[in-house]
């Protein structure tokens, strides 16, 4: 071999290195993209159910939808069975820089998109592209995504990300808050209370102030409320957000995420955090819980429910989300 | 045919090579490694810092704060330990000076209750209620203390159990002898229940009692906040400000003709606002501070400025802020007062004929960052005294 292939040996060696190391770092994202992102969209109905059929992913720079779920996932389910304690429609218009989350009760009496009628958050027990086709046939509106995470999940990801800056509307005072994460005994509670005013909250803290709703007047609602503020004080976060981050976020999940994006919606989701970064507007984001006259309440096989008013919801959907 | 000569030279450039591809993984690896975005800077302790130069020197008196669950004292840009943090979930928070300047009544926050304590000069600590309980639901919280201006009274906020629903955890503002026990608290406000309740009380020297009040507001299907004030134990009280403009964190001016409070309007903006105050009416606002998630605003025992906390930047937590004070404006305006759209530095428009100040000719006073990569406790109290 002459020195000219001794160089040319040189530099593919030095590139396949350099390779290595990349793929190195990276070998996590990898591996969680497939264990992890693109899941199925929806499920395949039961015969009896007319769902909506799976929808064609939108055009680049279009709007979309994304439902945002959020699951209890400590050990008092068993075999990965979870209720959705959150659920979040999102829309996100590139074009206008336009926001529109809508919180869905988790507490909304529904029709099943796998048979029968119960509360919304239960569906999930079919699995996560069941509660995506229920939330598509009862609203009327297409999920062309939709991301999924657990509560331990939801702590590493704000600590990772150096918690969050936001002014807590009320104080948030809990005599029966569940004590179930990392707690040997899932069904313990303790006393929460996050006083009010601007403030930082780590993971921990930003969790009771989220999922708390035994002091609410609003319960359920005054929650959603938290969550969507919480979920937009997140937002400037990803401002800073690069790929070399993408490891440390991946290992934060640790399995407590999922979604339907998969690397070839790399494209959109750049366009999100870039659209995160443009939107300073506060007016660029709208923010919706469906209180009454969407809802009311009701005790259905003694259970508290939220009854919905269909026919205002969809009307609002119809507006909002398409 | 040929067979390839490995020379001595050929093997080492082969291992010269070999030592650079693996340099240059491990370079690639550790280059990412390092482009890692710094999403939380690295909060220093306020012993750690030097200030003793920047315009934190010149704050007069002595500050007390809050950091990570420890006291500090803050004197000519110096800061001081008094309270290192109990450990565990313990934190100490919320001091209040007693009238004298010797001593202070301090919270102390554990796990699931919190209780006064009295500090003394020399850092010892006393406590003065007894909150805590191994049943989980019959614990207590004590927060904001508040001396009264004759040192005899302190009041706070207390959670008084709710015997006919036990999710109803609600704060209340109670007094007590501040050289008496628990035992002889009064009650002096009825918080709208699943709200939150009332919070940070401040006795005025009339005897009358300033709180923030929780209610909830049909109109925007938010619980929001009011600034309220109520003359005696038990009476009803009456708001200052308009519910729609989410006030609270009052603050009373030493001369007690100013109040200084956070307003949010229900937004993520949180703006330190003044008001003329007459004892028992505010006056139109002037916003200060737009557009910060400030907290807690403090007056200057002179009255001529006032402290506050406000992040710094995305990832810089909360500091220490400070802008100056407009001079008193006269008398207007009677109470509740609804505001316009909040955000600018002007003062808000009364709905009533009541003439409104005449717009000032000189520029708004400009708010001057006082620490950074500092990490105050925002939900606690400043104290500042003489």
């Amino acid at each position: 071999m002459g020195w000219r292939g001794m160089l040319a040996l040189f530099l593919v060696g030095l590139i396949t290195s350099g390779l290595a190391g990349a793929a190195a770092y990276f070998l996590p994202v990898v591996v969680a993209a497939y264990a992890q992102t693109g899941q199925a969209r929806t499920s395949t109905p039961l015969p009896l159910i007319s769902a909506s059929s799976a929808p064609a992913a939108p055009a680049a720079g279009s709007a979309f939808n994304v439902l945002l779920m959020g699951s209890d996932d400590d050990t008092k389910f068993k075999n990965g069975v979870y209720l959705t304690q959150s659920m979040i429609l999102v829309r996100i218009n590139p074009a206008t820089r336009h926001v529109t989350m809508m919180s869905i009760p988790r507490d909304l009496y529904a029709p099943w998109s796998t048979g029968g009628y119960g509360k919304i958050d239960e569906v999930h027990q079919y699995g996560d592209a069941a509660s995506v086709a229920t939330v598509e046939r009862d609203f009327n509106v297409s999920v062309d995504e939709w991301a999924w995470v657990g509560l331990a999940g939801l702590i590493k990801l704000i600590d990772l990300m150096g918690g969050v800056d936001l002014a807590t509307g009320n104080p948030v005072l809990d005599d029966f808050y569940p004590a179930d994460v990392g707690n040997a005994n899932p069904y313990s509670y303790k006393r929460v209370a996050v006083l009010p005013g601007p403030q930082h909250l780590d993971g921990a803290h930003a969790l009771e102030y989220v999922r708390s709703r035994h002091g609410d007047i609003q319960e359920d609602f005054g929650r959603s409320q938290r969550q969507q503020q919480v979920l937009l004080a997140l937002r400037p976060k990803a401002r800073n957000i690069n790929a070399a981050d993408l490891p440390s976020i991946v290992a934060s999940f640790n399995g407590e995420f999922k979604t339907s994006f998969n690397l070839t919606d790399l494209g959109r989701l750049r366009s999100l955090i870039s659209l995160a970064s443009q939107i300073s507007d506060p007016s660029q984001i709208e923010q919706i819980v469906l209180v009454p006259p969407y809802t009311g309440t009701d005790v259905i096989g003694g259970a508290d429910v939220v009854t919905p008013n269909w026919n205002l919801i969809r009307q609002l959907v119809q507006a909002k989300f398409t | 045919m040929r067979h390839p000569r490995w020379t001595g030279g050929r093997a080492l450039a082969i291992l010269l090579m070999a030592a650079v591809w693996i340099g240059s993984g491990i370079a690639v690896y550790l280059y990412f490694g390092a482009h890692r975005t710094t999403l939380a800077d690295q909060a220093r302790k306020p012993t750690d810092v030097r200030l003793k130069e920047g315009p934190i020197s010149h704050l007069p008196g002595t500050v007390y704060l809050v950091q990570g669950g420890s006291l500090y004292r803050l004197q000519r840009g110096s800061f001081t330990p008094v309270l290192k943090a109990p450990g565990g979930a313990s934190v100490w928070t919320q001091p209040a000076f007693k009238p004298d300047g010797q001593g202070l009544v301090v919270v102390r926050r554990d796990y699931g209750s919190s209780d006064l304590y009295s500090v003394d000069s020399a850092g010892r600590e006393t406590p003065l209620t007894h909150n805590a309980s191994r049943a989980v639901e019959a614990n207590h919280w004590a927060f904001y203390p508040h001396l009264s201006p004759d040192g005899g009274s302190i009041f706070f906020s207390y959670d008084r159990k709710d015997p006919a629903n036990a999710y109803n955890v609600v704060l209340s503002v109670y007094s007590m002898p501040a050289a008496g026990t628990f035992s002889q608290a009064k009650k002096w406000t009825v918080p709208v229940s699943y709200t939150g309740g009332d919070v940070q009380p401040i006795p005025l020297p009339s005897g009358s009692v300033i709180y923030t009040k929780y209610s909830f507001d049909n109109k925007t299907n938010k619980i929001l906040s009011q600034i309220y004030l109520t003359p005696r134990a038990g009476a009803p009280g009456k708001p200052l400000t308009a519910i729609e403009d989410d006030c609270s964190q009052p603050a009373v001016s030493p001369d007690g003709q100013r109040l200084a409070m956070i307003c949010t309007g229900g937004k993520q903006f949180a703006s330190v606002e003044v008001a003329h105050f007459d004892g028992g009416n505010v006056g139109p606002a002037q916003v200060l501070v737009s557009g910060q998630l400030a907290a807690q605003p403090t007056w200057s025992p002179d009255g001529a400025s006032i402290v506050y906390f406000a992040p710094q930047g995305l990832n810089g937590h909360f500091q220490l802020w400070q802008i100056s004070t407009p001079a008193p404006a006269p008398p207007a305006a009677a109470a509740p007062v609804p505001s316009p759209a909040r955000g600018s530095q002007t003062a808000k428009p009364t709905p009533t004929p009541t003439p409104t100040p005449t717009p000032s000719p000189t520029p708004p006073p400009q708010p001057v960052r006082l620490t950074s990569a500092l990490d105050f406790d925002a939900t606690s109290t400043i104290a500042w005294h003489a």
